[in-house]
């Protein structure tokens, strides 16, 4: 046994390169992902706003053969380049969807607050932590390789799209289609290993006392996360590997030419995908759990209810994939299986929002910036909620299919709903992880310009999708001219509030406030995070927390 | 392979559920021929039987993809990645408890004080004569709140360290109630 050890404690004497680079805190691991999450999200957004621009009037101003440009110049001859397009398009969605989103939701606030709110002293395997990290930065670079190297049509990147159907991913020329791959596939890893953590973390590591149906939502919500990434992550792997041996080494499993099916890659990948959505959006669902009990000065209501919701959505997301290829040519009963099964997701997700209703329904309601966030999450993530009811109807998606209708909805449901969650949860700890205090009119700025011009780009997408638009076009006729141009002005207001966001966490950073309580809200926010310092100190709960600091006759 | 088994060496919370009455991971046992056993181990929120069903039910989902592949070529891409991904948390949550599986055993009989520390490391003994034996409490000057150690043996050693400062207080006064009676 150990020899008895009677000495002070050590302090932090880690050097900078040592403290971030080498990093194994799950801490500093998880503000290492908010960081270069956010990175990869304004270059992403980048994309969006060039994509905007040129959308915003009817022919090509700006995508031209003869090079990028950012002023439209009508003097200039300027032949369209669909390529280039298709490439932004493709890179917008690869990276939003595996670079940006589950990176900062899962990797930065599941880091950093869920083992903080089960009373552990850090993640199961800390080391493990690191790898996920650096992979998900390897993941990241391959990316934007990829959209630099030679790819299809004689140019550099590739434009398929983000979900890779064959045959068009297998044809495409150059490498850069294959440096797409090894970035999915290094993402990949780097979730199921960071996924395997967490589960590890959550199953075996909770405070003495804490029994499943007593941890906080938040945690509970990056529990079923990464389930679902476990479940479903190995399964986008295998579609990818089989793409690239298609591609490279002669196999055949998608090409009819060898006995392959495409139809088949497409439900593989949609069995992911499905799930996919899920796993960007629930860890929202916890962190908006968290704000709005707070805000509204109420324990959450029906917590369990809450709690089964998230794991019957995860469990549902895996029988629905097939709603999102109603036209690939499935029997009448498999279609009306999938649109019956995708109707009853709305049972929990329903339970969901009625019970943050309900949380609110007679609380003191106090509108500070986290709670508007909260607010225009709920709002924008109901509207999503509904077009995709509207959606889930195979006849009806006959006339919606490929339209900007879809765009709208999972912009709606993704870029918005998980967005406003992230933006809530940046808000409501921004405090807890920096030590220091944000200005309120500026966090209610930032929200009130990015929710205008959020809905200002998405709204009219739908009436777009009605008049028959489709997506991923580089180009469309002078009948769709006018909401295009509505929507462009909503993109670029958004844009500017990003804008305003980044300037106000450097200056927030740098020259807010310092925080000396350990809690800045109020006595609802309850869970373990707010009974220590701000910001934490190296080591935390290294003694394991009393039931008292988190076992409240109200909690959530 | 050791640990790719349920059925493990015996120790206490791989037992079938206690009571909910007895959170505390020490346990005293029933004398046996006039020596006393006292167990302690490290907290662990899982019980084996949690793991089994988390397991069973991870497995039973992940089986869907690949039930509606059979029959195709594309069934052989998935598999590799579905055993690895099952493999990776059967791994991960058996090392966890691994990791937690540190039994310290002391044993008072009648002529000695034997303190057994099974660790990762291996077995460490310790022995001392309990006439002799002190329970010293480090109340904020060890490592930990309430640090505990024994004297009176060949050097100094520390008791269930993994435990949390109130039961270590509460220990304290039983083994120190346990000591007394032996005397």
């Amino acid at each position: 046994m150990a020899d008895a050890a009677i000495h002070g404690h050590d302090h932090d004497t880690r050097g900078f390169f040592t403290r971030w680079f080498m990093s194994t805190n799950h801490k500093d691991i998880g503000i290492l992902y908010l960081f270069t999450s956010a990175l990869v999200g304004f270059i992403s957004v980048v994309f969006t706003v060039y994509m905007r621009m040129e959308l915003m009037e009817p022919g090509v101003q700006y995508m031209c053969m003869e090079g990028m440009r950012f002023v439209a110049d009508a003097t200039r001859e300027c032949t369209p380049n669909g390529h280039f397009w298709n490439t932004t398009v493709t890179a917008h969605g690869i990276l939003m969807m595996f670079f940006v989103v589950i990176p900062a939701l899962f990797g930065g606030f599941g880091n950093y607050f869920m083992p903080l709110q089960i009373g552990a002293p850090d993640m199961a395997f800390p080391r493990m932590n690191n790898l996920s990290y650096w992979m998900y930065v390897a993941g990241t670079s391959l990316a934007v390789a990829s959209l630099l190297s030679p790819g299809g049509d004689d140019q550099l990147g590739s434009g398929v799209g983000w979900v890779l159907y064959p045959p068009l991913s297998v044809r495409e020329g150059g490498y850069s289609m294959d440096l797409a791959i090894f970035a999915v596939h290094l993402s990949g890893a780097s979730s199921i290993l960071g996924a395997i953590n967490m589960i590890t973390t959550f199953l075996n590591m909770r405070a003495p006392g804490m029994t499943l149906h007593k941890v906080p939502l938040f945690g509970w919500s990056i529990f079923v996360t990464s389930w679902l990434i476990l479940l479903s992550l190995p399964v986008l792997a295998g579609a990818i590997t089989m793409l690239l041996t298609d591609r490279n080494f002669g196999t055949t499993f998608f090409d009819p030419a060898g006995g392959g099916d495409p139809i088949l890659y497409q439900h593989i990948l949609w069995f992911f995908g499905h799930p996919e959505v899920y796993i960007i959006v629930i860890p929202a669902f916890g962190i908006i759990s968290q704000v709005i009990s707070t805000f509204s000065k109420k324990p959450i209501f029906g917590y369990l209810p809450m709690v089964y919701a998230m794991v019957a959505i995860g469990v549902l997301g895996f029988v629905v994939w097939a709603h999102h290829m109603y036209t690939v040519g499935m029997s009448v009963t498999q279609q009306s299986y999938f649109m019956l099964a995708t109707m009853v997701i709305a049972v929990p997700t329903g339970i969901k929002i009625f019970s943050w209703i309900a949380t609110m329904w007679g609380g003191s309601i106090e509108f500070k910036t986290p709670m508007l966030w909260a607010f225009g999450f709920l709002f924008l993530f109901t509207v999503g909620g509904v077009t995709g009811i509207v959606l889930s109807q195979a006849p009806v998606d006959r006339a919606y299919h490929d339209t900007y209708y879809v765009i709208a909805h999972f912009h709606y449901v993704m870029s918005l709903g998980a967005v406003f969650g992230i933006f809530a949860g940046i808000y409501f700890w921004f405090g807890k992880m920096s030590g220091r205090e944000y200005p309120e009119w500026a966090g209610k700025l930032h929200f009130w310009a990015m929710f205008i011009g959020a809905n200002l780009t998405f709204f009219p997408q739908h009436f777009l999708g009605r008049q028959g638009m489709p997506r991923r076009y580089i180009d469309y006729p002078e009948a769709y001219a006018y909401w295009n141009h509505v929507s462009s002005l909503g993109a670029f207001l958004s844009f500017a509030s990003f804008l305003f966001f980044i300037g106000i966490v450097f200056y927030s950073l740098l020259w807010g406030k310092k925080i000396t309580q350990n809690n800045y809200w109020n006595e609802y926010a309850d869970t373990l995070e707010w009974t220590l310092p701000c910001p934490p100190p190296e080591h935390t709960f290294e003694q394991l927390p009393k039931r008292e600091d988190w076992d409240h006759a109200h909690g959530h | 392979m050791r640990g790719f088994f349920l059925t493990r060496p015996a120790l206490p919370w791989a037992q079938p559920r206690r009571s909910k009455q007895s959170p505390m991971p020490y346990e005293w046992l029933p004398p046996q021929n006039g020596e006393t056993h006292l167990h302690l181990w490290p907290y662990r929120s899982l019980p084996r039987r949690g793991m089994v069903w988390f397991l069973s039910i991870t497995i039973s989902l992940i089986a869907l993809p690949l039930a509606a592949l059979i029959g195709t070529m594309a069934l052989w891409g998935l598999l590799p990645f579905l055993l690895a991904a099952i493999a990776g948390i059967w791994w991960a949550l058996n090392r966890s408890f691994r990791d937690g599986e540190i039994l310290e055993d002391l044993t008072l009989s009648e002529t000695e004080l034997t303190l057994t520390h099974h660790g990762r490391k291996g077995v460490q003994t310790w022995a001392a004569n309990p006439h002799w034996v002190r329970i010293i409490l480090h109340a904020s000057s060890g490592p930990v709140p309430n640090y505990l150690t024994l004297q009176g043996g060949p050097r100094e050693v520390e008791l269930g360290a993994f435990l949390s400062p109130a039961e270590r207080l509460q220990l304290r006064a039983e083994l120190q109630d346990a000591l007394q009676r032996h005397r």
